[in-house]
Parts: structure tokens; sequence; C-alpha cells
């Protein structure tokens, strides 16, 4: 950049002790972002948006209908307002000001980046568009929170409603919008809670980079997720998502402007997770560090990178449906608008192309954090480390090749439903190695008995109780019977929830200590783990019940038949949500005064524990260089001794491959 | 110490959360309050002797001056419906059991083609017929049909089948019209029904009078409009 | 399987360690240790006390009714074999669970414990076991669901036709249609009779044609284990017969709106005399 102004002096600055030619420094680091912060996003989102719904309202007339009677002019002032939030908040946090500086020859100097990624800037950075992969996972962490706490309240509210047998406790209208809003709520919430949190904060340390390969995407993912919930809170207030949160065509095209909120929300929400998924492939594939092959890489990165790429394959399919969906409300196109030509099949199809890979984007990250914990707190390497890279692998290869398991019994071309039921029992194979790997590595360990290891107990039950469960459902003529009941209902909360949620629930407090320099309390945070738990049982084991006596999903009112185990639930519901309560207490308490951790709490040996607590800016001082294999705990096998002394002519590697042990 | 009362804290606040937020949606999202039939005298049928109620309902095509729109709903949906068309004065009906029940509507609309022939037919009242401006009938033109009162039977093992659908005829087009845009000479249709023990069912329209896709949308998926609750109490 | 010869009883032949198979000595040898023989104990009771569950299952299955048709009654055949083979992985991976957390050492406490477990990297008869074991189950599971969809398809439409159905007769045809939110079906062979309430004939195949006039929804004759989508602009087809006479369910099955919950009505499944009689008193004219 010699072409500067001559007050501009092209300078360079060192890095790490390299020489780095920078462009010329214009006013202080940080320029414009010095003065953008969450608040002037909030602003400018909030001005945009009544701006543009003023404008739309000048421009459109009140009277305007569409050819189907439906008023116009709402649908256009909401939707005009959600996109202005968009941009509105976007610019503000100001996310466009690096391309903006680009653009105008003003690019980014070294200090200006180490502005952004929140160098001395305190507890203000984590108000920010800060670039630090650490900030982003705090940040990612807590907007997790509180999208899971939503989805989280709504359930209660439902099962409130399903509780109270004998009344309406809602109207039919606000009981579907719940439905609909803690479903893709949580949904959201489940995608987000590793990748988010561990996958920005831990990752990059595990493979010992310094940041994520692109840290002002990795700043624009979250912002990103969080207009996002805002639009998909918004749509509460303008008649709701009351079509579930497969939203299906054509029921969806009668609902409410609520439904523009829900379009937006995952059109947003698909670029974040692109953005997201690049980023972190692409931190994962370029930033190892130096000897860390493919089998020294720890399982946690495999699975993180595996949910990103099912997640950059399958997103975009369901943003499509969205757009598509969106075209056919605003400007009357019949993609999905069966009575002109249109197809509810394509809808189903598109969907649910997202639908199933979306489970395994939630599964795998927690399934994976689970076979990170174990090894640590069993002090022993992983079970067969390389039977878990071939079940994520395999669960990947399949995962898009089962959608249609969901629509079996829309009569869309049911000869292929001999395929699916055979490609979805298949994926119980990969799924199973998982399963095998954790109890290969619990067999003979001596247990720590610690609440992030406790938790994998849950999962490990939980899951093998789903998993069962998902077999009847791929199974045809079972599913004819199944299909659309509570039955599956039980059935996915036991795999999202009882095997997701609570591995996450190890996982943070697992990284607890990392990512807030202190320790999970061990005692709230059991107590807490352990009562929602059980709720757990109580309430999805009695909806399996519900189910298998014929109670279909999403119904408020029902036959008395169901009311003993709806009760049931229904207990069990609120028991769930006291022990998420005490389990969020813990959080709130030891992040504000908890024990103090030392850097490597657990005594693991993962390049992320050999990072100092509070990590520094860029992480590592020099960046580490990996020699073995991970998990490298251990002491050698009592029984080698025994079979030493029967077969000592035997190389020990001999008996590896023979498989004693 | 600080623990426990953390814990606590965040319990309780927790649930007053709920509790809350709960509470709010039940009650902004309540039922309009229910329209009770009234005594008329007593009534001989297939059954004996049974007392005699009736209930007056009025069908509008939309709200003006002289008719507000129904409260029911939030106020953005009071918004996005008017203009819509509603029953009045209340779609929460409440009947006694084990009594004859005369439902008398006032239909105000116009109306049009139905999609399903089937509900251009009296289901479920005495005699199979309907009282429509003074003539018996049983069925009318598909073609021109206004609105329809339809309680569903919701087959639940403890309550009475229970399956009523009345056809309310459309107006003409070219008919006379008040001030307020409403037809001068309503049609009027009156059906009678014996009912059986108590129960909770749900009633709305079947004729697509609403907007968006197929007309179902809007005031046929809003309770206090085009649909409502229709109590047997004891 | 029949022997032409007798086999060489191997128990009485005598031991000749030198000759022993490796494995089989290696098998033995395991067994001996006392956590193998808990966790073996532990699966057996914990498969045991999932046992029930079979049939548990099944009678939740049947509590609003029986089964009344064969589709359902393969159902449930299906749902009792997945849980019958589910028994015996299911109690041995919650067998080393439980064997983790009572039966191996733990410790508890802040410090990291100062002794390592055994460092078990792989071991590949385990593996090999397992993915044997699963592979076979699942593939046993595709061959069952396989057979068994064949034998609904059979039963509810496609391969078999009409006359060949139970019964002999030329079948009943039902046109379902699903509206927001009522069901009516649609006698086509009879006038065109219409009801709310689907009355159908015992013994004599049905075949339902269904459609919607406006949204999504699904038929779900529960006892008779048919379940299918109501398409707006299609017409989907499936068929059941009928073997046991009562009242039975119909639920939809996809939520359709403000009323999903309430778009229910009944089936009366009458002895072929009581349907004709039902179709001549509600106008249905002649009766085939």
């Amino acid at each position: 950049m010699t072409t500067a102004t001559s007050t501009l002096e092209a300078s360079s600055s060192t890095v790490f002790g390299v020489e780095v030619p920078q462009p010329p420094q214009h006013g202080k680091p940080g320029g414009i972002m010095r003065h953008l912060n969450f608040g002037t996003g909030l602003l400018t989102g909030i001005v945009f948006a009544v701006a543009a719904g003023w404008i739309t309202s000048a421009l459109s007339s009140s009277s305007a209908t569409n050819d189907t009677f439906a008023p116009t002019e709402p649908e256009y002032i909401y939707l005009a307002g959600l996109i202005g939030w968009v941009i509105g908040f976007m610019l503000g946090m100001g996310a466009f000001v690096g391309p903006l500086r680009w653009v105008t020859g003003r690019d980014l100097t070294h200090a200006d980046a180490e502005y952004m990624a929140g160098k001395d800037l305190g507890i203000r950075r984590y108000f920010k568009f800060t670039t630090d992969h650490k900030v982003v996972g705090i940040q990612y962490l807590v907007v997790v929170l509180g999208i899971l706490g939503l989805g989280g309240l709504l359930a209660m509210l439902i099962r409130t409603e399903l509780g109270a047998t004998w009344t309406e406790v809602f109207s039919p209208t606000f009981y579907n919008t719940i439905i609909g809003t803690h479903g893709i709520a949580m949904v959201i919430g489940m995608i987000v809670v590793m990748s988010g949190p561990v996958g920005n904060f831990i990752v990059p340390m595990m493979i010992g980079a310094r940041d994520m390969a692109f840290p002002r995407l990795n700043a624009l993912s979250l912002w990103l997720l969080v207009a996002a919930v805002v639009c998909l809170i918004s749509s509460m207030f303008v008649g709701g998502i009351q079509d579930g949160w497969s939203v299906y065509y054509p029921l969806a095209a009668q609902a409410p402007p609520g439904m523009l909120g829900y379009q937006l929300t995952i059109i947003v929400f698909a670029v974040s997770t692109g953005i997201a998924s690049v980023n972190l492939m692409t931190t994962i594939l370029t930033m190892r560090a130096k000897g860390m092959t493919w089998s020294r890489t720890p399982i946690l990165v495999f699975g993180v990178f595996a949910a990103s790429l099912m997640g950059l394959y399958a997103f975009p399919f369901y943003q499509y449906s969205q757009i598509l969906a969106l075209t056919d409300r605003i400007w009357d196109t019949v993609f999905f608008n069966p009575v002109q030509g249109g197809s509810v099949w394509l809808y189903e199809n598109l969907f649910w192309l997202l639908g199933h890979p979306e489970v395994y984007v939630i599964l795998i990250p927690s399934m994976a954090v689970a076979l990170e914990i174990m090894p640590v707190f069993l002090r022993r390497p992983l079970f067969s480390f390389n039977f878990a890279v071939a079940g994520i692998v395999g669960v990947v290869a399949l995962s898009g090749l089962v959608w249609a398991h969901h629509m079996y019994m829309t009569g869309w071309a049911p000869a292929v439903n001999y395929p699916f039921m055979l490609s979805t029992e298949m994926i119980s194979i990969p799924v199973g190695f998982l399963v095998l790997v954790a109890i290969g590595t619990f067999w003979r360990a001596t247990v720590w008995t610690r609440l992030p290891l406790m938790a994998i107990y849950a999962v490990v039950f939980n899951k093998m109780i789903g998993g069962v469960t998902g077999v009847y459902l791929s199974d045809v003529p079972a599913d004819q019977y199944f299909h659309g009941s509570m039955f599956v209902v039980a059935h996915f909360h036991y795999m999202l929830m009882g095997a997701g949620l609570f591995g996450a629930m190890g996982g943070i407090a697992f990284y607890f200590p990392k990512m807030t320099g202190r320790i999970l309390d061990e005692r709230i945070g059991s107590i807490g783990l352990w009562t929602a738990f059980a709720g757990f049982q109580i309430t999805f084991g009695s909806m399996f019940v519900a189910g298998l006596q014929g109670q279909p999903r999403r119904v408020l009112q029902f036959d008395d038949m169901f009311n003993i185990s709806n009760w049931i639930s229904t207990i069990g519901a609120y028991v769930i949500g006291i022990g998420m309560l005490i389990f969020l207490a813990a959080i709130i308490y030891s992040w504000r005064s908890g024990e103090v951790a030392s850097s490597n709490p657990w005594g693991s040996k993962s390049l992320e524990w050999q990072t100092p607590t509070p990590v520094p800016l860029e992480n590592f001082a020099v960046l580490p260089v990996v020699t073995e294999r991970p998990y490298n705990y251990g002491v050698p096998d009592p029984y080698e001794a025994e079979l030493e002394a029967e077969d000592g002519d035997r190389t020990s590697d001999d008996r590896e491959r023979a498989g004693v042990s | 110490m600080k623990r426990l009362l953390v814990t606590l804290a965040s319990v309780v606040l927790g649930i007053a959360v709920v509790v809350g937020i709960g509470l709010v949606a039940s009650v902004s999202g309540a039922e309009p309050d229910a329209i009770v039939a009234k005594q008329v005298g007593t009534k001989s049928t297939p059954k004996g002797e049974l007392p005699h109620y009736e209930v007056h309902l009025d069908v509008y095509p939309n709200s003006s001056a002289a008719v507000p729109p129904p409260s029911a709903g939030t106020p953005i949906n009071a918004e996005l419906l008017s203009g819509q068309p509603f029953y009045k004065p209340s779609t929460s009906i409440q009947v006694p059991a084990n009594s004859v029940v005369t439902i008398h509507f006032t239909q105000y609309d116009s109306g049009g083609q139905i999609y399903n022939p089937y509900f251009a037919k009296v289901h479920g009242s005495m005699d199979g017929t309907m009282t429509w401006n003074g003539k018996q009938v049983s069925e009318i033109k598909s073609s021109e049909v206004g609105h329809t009162f339809t309680v569903h039977q919701f087959p639940e093992s403890t309550q009475p089948y229970l399956f009523l659908s009345v056809p309310l005829p459309m107006n003409p087009a070219n008919a006379k019209t008040d001030s307020n845009g409403y037809p001068v000479d309503p049609q009027k249709i009156s059906v009678t029904f014996i009912t059986g023990e108590a129960g909770t069912y749900v009633w709305n329209c079947e004729f697509p009078c609403g907007d968006m896709y197929q007309e179902f949308g809007g005031p046929m998926q809003q309770r206090g409009w085009m649909a409502g609750t229709f109590e047997v109490v004891a | 399987m029949t022997l032409t010869s007798p086999p060489p009883d191997s128990s009485e032949a005598p031991e000749a360690p030198t000759n022993r198979p490796p494995s089989m000595h290696r098998a033995r040898n395991w067994m001996r240790r006392p956590y193998a023989r808990s966790i073996m104990i532990l699966t057996v009771v914990i498969g045991f006390i999932l046992l029930p569950l079979c049939w548990l299952i099944v009678a939740a299955m049947n509590q609003s009714g029986a089964p009344a048709s064969p589709i359902m009654e393969d159902i449930e055949t299906t749902v009792f074999v997945f849980t019958l083979v589910s028994i015996p992985i299911t109690a041995f991976v919650f067998a080393v669970l439980v064997y983790s957390l009572l039966g191996w050492k733990h410790v508890s406490g802040d410090e990291v414990p100062a002794d390592d477990s055994p460092a078990i990297r792989t071991n590949t008869v385990g593996v090999l076991i397992w993915t044997v074991a699963s592979s076979l189950l699942a593939m046993f599971l595709v061959v069952w669901g396989l057979m068994e969809l064949a034998s609904i398809t059979a039963n509810s439409y496609g391969t078999v036709s009409a006359d060949e159905q139970p019964g002999g007769e030329k079948a009943l045809i039902v046109n379902v249609t699903g509206q927001q939110w009522v069901w009516t079906f649609e006698y086509p062979q009879h006038d065109g009779l219409t009801s709310d309430i689907l009355y159908l004939p015992k013994d004599r195949a049905v075949y339902f044609n269904v459609t919607s006039k406006d949204v999504l929804h699904n038929f779900w004759a529960v006892e008779l284990g048919v379940k299918i989508d109501a398409n707006p602009g299609a017409i989907t087809q499936t068929g059941v017969t009928p073997n046991k006479a009562g009242t039975f369910n119909v639920r939809c099955a996809e939520l359709c709106g403000l009323h999903h919950a309430y778009m229910q009505t009944k089936i009366q499944v009458l002895e072929p005399t009581a349907f004709d009689s039902w179709v001549r008193e509600s106008g249905g004219g002649r009766t085939s």
C-alpha cells in the first residue's frame, strides 16, 4: 500500500516475532468500531425496522387484498420491518465495517484487527462485534441459554395445557403457536448448543490454532443468530407460528403474518449456520497444529466437523423451502399451492432434506463431546478411536439418504418406502459404533465421579432408549401406527433432549473452568442434572405410553383414555423445569462466585487445557507441536501380565491384533 | 448459603415467569362469555316430554357502526380480521343436557359454492330438517350457502355422540340493504335438536368465508369469529 | 438339519491342550474374570426385567380396542418382535453402565486420580462381535420389516386384486374426504351415500380413496391400522379388511389448524347384513 496519502504512512507491525507489512492506519485502532456495540445495533435495528415499516405503510394501500382476500398491508409492513431490523441491526453492530473499509481502500490494520478481537476492552468486548473466538464462544453460550430458556418456558405451557385435561387453558390458536415456536426455538438452540459455545471457544484451542480461520465471519454468524432469534420472538406478537415447527404447506398458507417471522428467521439462521459451518470446517482442515494428523485429532473435532458438513449441505434445502414459501405468500407464486398446481410433497421433501440431517447435526457433537469427556475422567484412552471415527463418518454418509422416512405415510411414492426403510435401519449400525466406543471406554475403568462424566451415563441411557424406539419408527409397518402420534414426540425428545441436551450439559460442565475460570458447582449442578433426568424419564416415559395408546401429536384436547399418561407426563415436565432451573442456578452462581479453577483442573492432556486460564488473546504464545495420539492416559493392563505368563512367546502386538484385554 | 439462595431465587423466579406468562396468555386468549340457552317451555319428543330451550345467533358479513366486531383474540388479530364475517353475540354457546334446543339464526352475509355438498344438508336435527324463512327444508343448493353451523362430534369415550350441521343460505347479491350494508330482509333459519348427556364440543363454519388459502384462514381459525365452543351442561 | 452320521462327541474326547484352539482358551480364561461373569449375569437379569415390556407395549396399543384387521395384527407382531430383539443389546449396555457405577472402582474428590485405568486401545474380538451382531440385528429387522411391509401392502392395496381378498366379494369403495375439521365418507357404489361416521362391513375388502379439500390431514383408523395422508389435489389409496365388528376410532394425525384436536370420528364395523340394512335405511339404494 504505497499509494497512501502523505500523512498516512504504510507501516509494519511485529506479529509473534514476524514483521508483517500493514496498510496505513486511519485514526485510532478500531476506527468506527470504537463507537459500535450491541446498544447501537439495537437502536439502528429498531430505527431501520420502524422506518422500513413506515415507508411500506405509506406505499401500500390499506384496503388492498391479494387474490384470496387476505389484507396485504400488514404483511408487507411486517416483512419490511423484519428486513429493516436485520439489516439495521447488523449495520449498527458494525458487521459491514470490514468489507466497507476494504472497498474504500482503508483496509484493516493489525491494530484494527486487534481492537476488533477485543484487546484490552475488558467486559465491553462481550457486547460488541468481537472477532476473538473465545468471546464469540461465550456470547454463543449466553444466547443459547436464552433460546433454550424460551423453548423451555413454552414447553411448560404446552404441558400445562395437556395436563389440564378437563379444559382448554389456552385458546387453540395460542396452543398451536406455542407448539410451533417451542419446536423451532428448541431446534435452533440444540443445533447451536455444542457447535456454538464449544465449537467456537474450544475447537480452535483443541487443534492448537490462535483463532478461527475467518474471525469476522465468526462474529457475523453469532450476530445473525441474534437477529434471527429476534425475528422469531416478534412472530409471536403478530399471530404466531400456528403450524408446528415443520410448517407444512398448505396449512402454513393460512397462517397469520407471524409466518413471515418464521420464514425470515430460517432464511437468516441458515446464512448464519452456513457461515459458521464453513468457518469451522476451514479452521479444522487448515489450522491444525503441526503434527496433528487425523489420527491425532481429538474426536470432538471430528464431531464438530461432521456437524458442520451436514449443516452445510442440509440447510440450503430448508432455506430454499422458506424462500419459495415467502414468494408464495408475498407474490402469489404457487410452488406449494396444490389448488393451482403446486406440490405439497415438494415442500415436504425440501423440509425433510434438512429435517433429518439436522437430527444428526444436533446429536453428533453431543455424542462427540461425551466421547471427549470419558477418557479424561476414566483416565484411559478412548476405546477404539478408529471405530468412533468410522461411526461419525457412517452417520454423515447416510444422513442425507434417510429423509423420506418422515414421509412413509404421505402417499408420496409408496415404492420408495422400501429403500428408505433400508437406509434408515442401516444408520443404526454406525450409531451403534458410538455406543460401543462409549461402553468400551467404561469397561473396567476406574470412574472419577465428577459431574461431566456422570452426565454421560444419562446420555448413554437415553440414547439407548431413543435408539431402540427409533428402530420402530424406521420400520414402515410399525410407523403406520406410530407416525404422527405422541410416540414420535417421545422418541425424538429422547434423542435430542435425552442424548443431545444432557450431553451438552456435561460438555458445559466440562469446559466451564476453561471458559469462565471457575469450576461449575458440583453439588447444585448434580442436583439440577439428576432432577431433570428423573423428570425426563417420567415425562417421556409416559408420553411413550400415550403414543402407544394412540394419542396424536399436536392436539390440545383428547379422549379421556389418555388422561393418566398425560397427567404423569405433565408432573414430570414440571420436575424437568425445576431441574433445569437448578442447573441454570449452578451456572449463574459458579460463573459469578464459584471456586476458582486451575488452568487444567481435570488433568487433561488435550491442547486446550494446556493454555493458561483466562486464555490470552491469541491462545498460544508458541504454537504447539503434536507428537502423540490423543488420550494418552492409562497404565498397562494388569491382565496383560497374566497372559504374558501364559503365552510368553507371543508379542503384545499379536495380542492386540487378536484382541485380548 | 449463598449457593442455596441463588438456587432458590432462580427456581422461584423461573416459576414466577412461567406462571406469569401463562396467566397472561390464558386470560388474553380466553373465550368470549358464553350465551346460555333460555327455557321457553316444554316440547314432546320421541324421548318424551322434554324442556325446550332457545338460542339466538346472528351472522354478520363484517363489522359496522351498528355492530362492533368481536373482542376475542389479541388486538393485532382484531386488526387483521376487520372486514371479516363473524357470529354474534358470542361463539361460546351453552345448552342444557337432555332437552330440546332450538337455535335461531339470522344470516346477513352473502355466500356461494361450498366445497363439500355434504354441508349443504341438515344433519343431526330432530326430524332431519330446518326451518328456512318459514319453510321446512332438509337441504339447500350447494351453490347458495352463506355459512354453516357445524358442531363436531368429538368421540370421547365419556361424552355422547353429537353431530349437528346446519347450512345457512346466502342472501342474494341484489338484496336490498340498509345504511350499514346489511340486508333489510336477512335469511332466518331455525333448527331444533335434542341434546344427550353433558359434554364439551366445538363448532365452526364449514363454508370457506375467510381469507388466504382456500379462504379458510383468518376468521375461520379464530374463536369468537367463525369458530367456537358448544357446551352441553348437566 | 439331518445328521447322516453321529457327531464326534467332543466333550468325552480326551483333553488335548496342545491342540486346543487358543481362542477357546482365551474365551474361557476371560469368562473366569469376576467382572465378566457379573456383567453376563446382570445382562440376563436386566433382560428378564425388560422382558415384560414386549407384552406391556402391545397391551398399551390394545387399550382402545384389540386389532380389528390383519394389518393391525401385523403391526402388533412387528412391534412385539422388535421389542424382543432389542432387549438383549439394551440389557447388555445397561448392564455395563450399572456395573461401571457399582462394580468397578471409583474415586471422587477434586484431585485428578493418581491411578490411571488400564489402557485398552481396542479389542478386535469385541469390536468384531459387536459389528457382526449389530449388523445381523439390523439385517434381521430390515428383512422382517420388508416381509411385513409386503404383507401389509397385500392387505391394503396394490398387489392383491379386490376379488382375491377374504370374503371373495367385490370390494367396497369408500371415498374419504378430509376438510378443516371434519371427515366425511362417501360410498360411490351406493348412490353416493355420505356419512360422517365410517360404517364398514366385517370381513369384506374395503378400498379407501383419500383426499382433502384444503390442507393436509392424515386419515388414521386407529384399530384398523390404516394411516395415510389426505392430500389436497391428489388421491391416495389404501385399503383394509376389518375382521372384527365393533366401534373404533378415526383420528386426524397431521396438524391441520384450529380444530385439529377435534377432527375425530367413529368407525362402526357391522356384520354384512347389518351393514346392508344400514345402507338401505340411509337411502343408499341397492346393495352390491
